[in-house]
């Protein structure tokens, strides 16, 4: 893997020893399998309006038009029209939108990767309900089978195939929830051969916010039910899914649902991590070509459905918050209320962000752009207006519910020395549980 | 054969022969695609998916406040030509009984100055919106070939309609049969170029409609 | 037969004053929307002109043109245009019959060689050379030529011999083509109307005689002076299309209201003629004015217009079938195209070969 620039002066990675036209070719032939019913109809449908623009933080902070939505997707959407869409026979007739060659590919590789947190907010803005976001997403399995992805990524895709997580090898992971255990003075449950609730981890709990490996146990251990963490499957983070990594993705999901269900759980509890929600929830069926027997949650909806049950009660704060919504959690995943429930519970007054809820901006570290230091710049741009509307609401505390959205809102809050403490919601519900 | 007859006759009924081979080609070969099935629990309480589309659809008219900072002149623009060519179109007299001839029923029809009032705006709204793809730099780097043969084929019909209706330019027979053949390239053009999104707008929201529906997730 | 005597001193035999004489030129030049001086100059040339020979032909026709002609709404005036002119030869006015009618067109023609009017009323047939219409054994086509040859100028009355009119509608059994087809580089007015308004013919004829040239034509040979506005421009209806009023059915509320009657297939707005302003029968109404659309019958082809209670929007040609067929085309086109792409998308670089640009 090798740093490089193209004729243009655009930065690319590119990884293994593939030729050239043979990475073009990868990446031409996973695109165009990638087509299905939606994603074509999708293709068929831009109009060229530009409001996609409009809702993009990575644009509206630079001005630059490269950064339009629509664009990142060119070669995706020339693939299709050439060999998908119903004139495509036309179109490779009569010579019409050229072939994708590897120049364009290497030049869109930040274009999809470091301009793009697959947030979602351009699929909101867009009249013809264009979900360009998941288009992105898929468009990324083409460059990954090319080659062609952030070196960052691709070292974080190769740890998570040699360990099974991109944070740390298997082997560690029960004396890292040990050591939690007894510095935080929290007994905890690991490798328990049966268990009604599995508790999975994603990257930033093992790392930086072990802290969150307690606050769970406390709680769980509260409500008195059966629960354990399970080295065979624990990583819920999924990196394959943000890379472009099929394989990878199914191979990370199954694991971690294979392994609940042979523990026989019946629900299946997802860390503050966005991504992890996207990857379990909605795509992890897709595996197994039928429902899966499981109750998969997240870290949020499981701490919503408490407080508004009573089953746990909280010291009220009494302070002002604001909240910043993560993107897969809320825009794409449909959780808006549960943060909500428990900010209130926990008796802290809500001043909203002046964009929140599912049209809240994205902390510009999502997608893999926090891992990716060739993209800093525009993440710090990307801060700046997380910051400002932070600012503007005059709120005393700052809570989101993703560990990545706060590693991003940290190191920003520090490039910019600025002195905001960034909460999570399941570190504040466990240090204000009633006992 | 004169000009008019040539255009009301066999270039029309060509035209049509297109656009609707064209139309259901298009629709057809992208709608018959196989789907990937979701097996994933929808959100409990979510809408069935006709609804989530429907919901879709329609709340889509409608742009998210905050897109207006910057989308403001698309929008309003936007709606002014398509309500413009609507009046002009489904609203105009003649327009009405050319649509009833195909389909066997009509409507009431506006005062002609006031359909008239309509071409002009949206004859001059057409012409910002080419400014605007011309002068934007977002715009000017995502505009295709396809974005300015659409303008083009959509903006002559609504200034030969004008011309015709206030006999500028030729004899009136010439201005009709030019209005008329200018539809002709337009209805040939149509399922080949963005005009298509028409028909597809429908299928396009519905899908992200039902897609967030069962998410619970707003759109 | 030959009259050397000038028109002036013809009138003032009969007891015509000069100044009755001019009212009479006034009135045309008026009619034909000349300026205020040309009624003078149309007095003049009128007062020295010789009776004008005409020969008046009848070839596929119903009479309708002959009959308008004749319904003089001032027998005054008519009679004076009979005076004008000397009308040698009309099988329907005329006293004589076969040989003598005959020899009565064969003597006019020599006698004014080159000076002569041909009026044409009908139009020719020309399919199997012609013999679906012929007098005396001679064919109209025969007939036209021989007549025409020595002419000074020529006169179609009415849209049969102006455009093919009745005969030509689909599908033309006898092959009957224009006037204006058959002549090439005479001198060609077409008066077209089915039948035309007669003060249209009057006028035409009278500009001929008091000028000896023909007056401002269409692009379609039709004096400008009648047929160069359409009947929509001067319907007196008019606003009622403007406001969207119409009626939808004969006798309904909107017809009984006057309202316009595009809906039930007017042809105002592309048929050229002056049935709005001059109207018919001395002005006293036109078919809009009864109640029913225009026919558009003083324009080329009115009969294969679409059909004269199809409004005019109506698309020519059998769109229906068209259409089921162009949608079972696409949709056979459509399931083909999403069968290729499935195809493709498997076989698609399947071989490890590259497709080049």
């Amino acid at each position: 893997m090798t740093a490089k620039t193209t004729a243009s002066g655009v930065a690319y990675d590119m990884q293994g020893d593939k030729p050239d036209l043979a990475r073009r070719d990868a990446a031409m032939q996973t695109f165009v399998r990638d087509f299905a019913k939606t994603a074509a109809i999708h293709m068929e449908s831009c109009v060229r309006c530009g409001m996609c623009a409009t809702a993009c933080q990575y644009y509206v902070t630079t001005g630059d038009p490269k950064y339009t939505p629509i664009n990142k997707l060119k070669p995706f959407e020339q693939a299709y029209h050439r060999h998908v869409g119903p004139f495509a026979p036309l179109y490779r007739l009569l010579g019409l939108g050229s072939n994708v060659g590897i120049e364009m590919l290497q030049e869109w590789e930040s274009l999809l990767f470091d301009a793009c947190s697959l947030c979602g907010r351009c699929t909101l803005a867009c009249p013809m309900g264009i979900d360009i976001s998941e288009l992105i997403k898929e468009a990324r399995h083409g460059m990954y089978t090319a080659g062609l992805v952030p070196d960052r990524l691709e070292l974080m895709d190769r740890t998570a195939k040699a360990w099974g997580s991109p944070a740390t090898p298997a082997d560690d992971f029960a004396d890292i929830i040990h050591d939690a255990g007894e510095e935080n003075d929290v007994p905890v449950n690991i490798d328990l051969p049966k268990a009604d609730y599995v508790i999975t981890t994603a990257p930033a709990e093992l790392t930086e916010h072990t802290k969150a490996l307690t606050d769970i146990a406390k709680i769980l251990n509260k409500i008195g039910v059966s629960w354990t963490y399970s080295t065979e499957g624990f990583e819920a983070s999924n990196i394959g899914y943000i890379n472009g990594d099929l394989d990878l993705q199914e191979k990370m999901t199954r694991k971690m649902i294979d392994n609940a269900l042979q523990i026989g759980a019946h629900t299946l509890i997802l860390p503050e991590c966005g991504h992890a929600y996207g990857a379990a929830r909605w795509e992890a069926a897709r595996w197994y070509g039928k429902p899966i027997p499981l109750r998969i949650i997240h870290m949020t909806e499981f701490l919503g459905e408490l407080v508004t049950t009573g089953k746990i009660k909280l010291k009220p704060i009494g302070e002002t918050t604001t909240f910043h919504d993560p993107c897969q959690l809320v825009r794409r995943g449909g959780v808006t209320q549960a943060p909500r429930d428990v900010l209130k519970a926990l008796g802290l007054e809500l001043k909203e962000l002046e964009d929140h809820g599912s049209l809240g901006w994205c902390c510009g570290g999502g997608g893999g752009v926090v891992s990716n230091t060739r993209a800093d710049p525009l993440r710090f741009k990307a801060f700046e207006l997380k910051k400002k509307q932070v600012e503007d609401t005059g709120a005393e505390h700052f809570v989101t519910a993703c560990g990545q959205c706060r590693i991003t809102l940290t190191l920003g809050a520090k490039k910019f020395k600025w002195d905001k403490k960034v909460e999570s919601l399941l570190e504040l519900v466990a240090d204000h549980l009633v006992d | 054969m004169d000009l008019l007859s040539f255009a009301r006759g066999p270039a029309l009924t060509f035209a049509m022969a297109i656009f609707v081979i064209g139309v259901l080609w298009r629709l057809i070969g992208v709608l018959s695609l196989p789907a990937w099935r979701d097996d994933s629990p929808p959100r409990k309480g979510a809408p069935p998916a006709w609804l989530s589309a429907l919901q879709a659809i329609l709340g889509k008219m409608i742009p998210h406040k905050t897109f207006l900072k910057e989308g403001m002149f698309t929008t309003v623009n936007g709606y002014v030509f398509h309500i413009g060519l609507a009046i002009c179109v489904f609203a105009f007299a003649p327009h009405i009984l050319f649509l009833k001839s195909l389909f066997g029923f009509d409507w009431p029809a506006l005062p002609n100055g006031l359909i008239y009032a309509a071409g002009v705006i949206t004859a001059g709204s057409l012409l910002a919106a080419l400014v605007y793809r011309l002068a934007n730099p977002v715009m000017k780097l995502i505009s295709r070939g396809n974005d300015y043969i659409s303008w083009t084929l959509t903006f002559l019909p609504v200034v030969t309609g004008l011309a015709a209706s206030s006999h500028i330019g030729a004899r009136y027979e010439t201005l009709l049969a030019l209005h008329i053949l200018s539809i002709c390239v337009f209805l040939i053009w149509f399922p080949f170029g963005k005009l298509m999104h028409a028909f597809l707008f429908v299928f396009s929201r519905g899908a992200t409609g039902i897609r967030f529906g069962r998410r619970g997730a707003q759109l | 037969m030959k009259n050397v005597q000038s028109l002036g001193a013809l009138m003032e035999e009969r007891g015509v004053s000069r100044r009755a004489f001019l009212k009479y030129a006034s009135y045309v030049a008026s009619l034909m929307a000349l300026p205020p001086a040309a009624a003078a100059a149309m007095a003049e040339g009128l007062a020295k002109a010789r009776r004008q020979s005409v020969i008046w032909l009848s070839f596929q026709e119903c009479t309708g043109c002959t009959e308008s002609i004749t319904r003089a709404h001032s027998p005054t005036l008519e009679n004076l245009i009979f005076d004008f002119i000397s009308l040698d030869y009309q099988e329907v006015l005329m006293a004589a019959c076969g040989e003598a009618a005959d020899a009565a067109r064969h003597a006019a023609m020599a006698d004014n060689k080159g000076k002569y009017i041909v009026v044409v009323e009908g139009s020719v047939p020309t399919k199997d050379g012609g013999i679906y219409s012929a007098i005396g054994g001679v064919s109209n086509l025969q007939m036209l030529q021989e007549t025409v040859e020595n002419a000074f100028a020529v006169v179609a009355v009415g849209s049969c011999a102006s455009f093919g009119g009745i005969p030509k509608a689909n599908p033309n059994p006898t092959g009957a083509v224009a006037i204006s087809d058959l002549i090439g580089g005479k001198p060609l007015i077409n008066i077209s109307g089915c039948p035309p308004i007669p003060e249209a013919i009057v006028g035409s004829l009278s500009y001929i005689l008091s000028f000896g040239k023909l007056p401002e034509l269409d692009h379609l040979g039709r004096p400008k002076a009648f047929f160069g506005e359409t009947i929509h421009d001067r319907c007196y209806r008019r606003p009622f299309y403007e406001r969207g009023l119409f009626a939808d059915s004969f006798d309904d509320d909107g017809a009984r209201q006057g309202w316009c009657l595009y809906k039930v297939g007017c042809k105002g707005p592309v048929t050229y003629n002056a049935c709005a302003t001059l109207k018919w029968n001395g002005g006293v109404s036109f078919p809009i004015q009864s109640g029913h659309g225009c026919l558009g019958c003083s324009e080329p082809n009115f009969w294969d217009g679409g059909g004269f209670y199809r409004p005019l929007p109506t698309p020519l040609g059998a769109t229906g079938t068209v259409l089921a067929g162009a949608a079972v085309a696409g949709a056979a086109l459509g399931l083909g195209a999403s069968h290729l792409a499935r195809k493709h998308q498997k076989n698609y670089l399947a071989a490890p070969k590259s497709e080049e640009d």
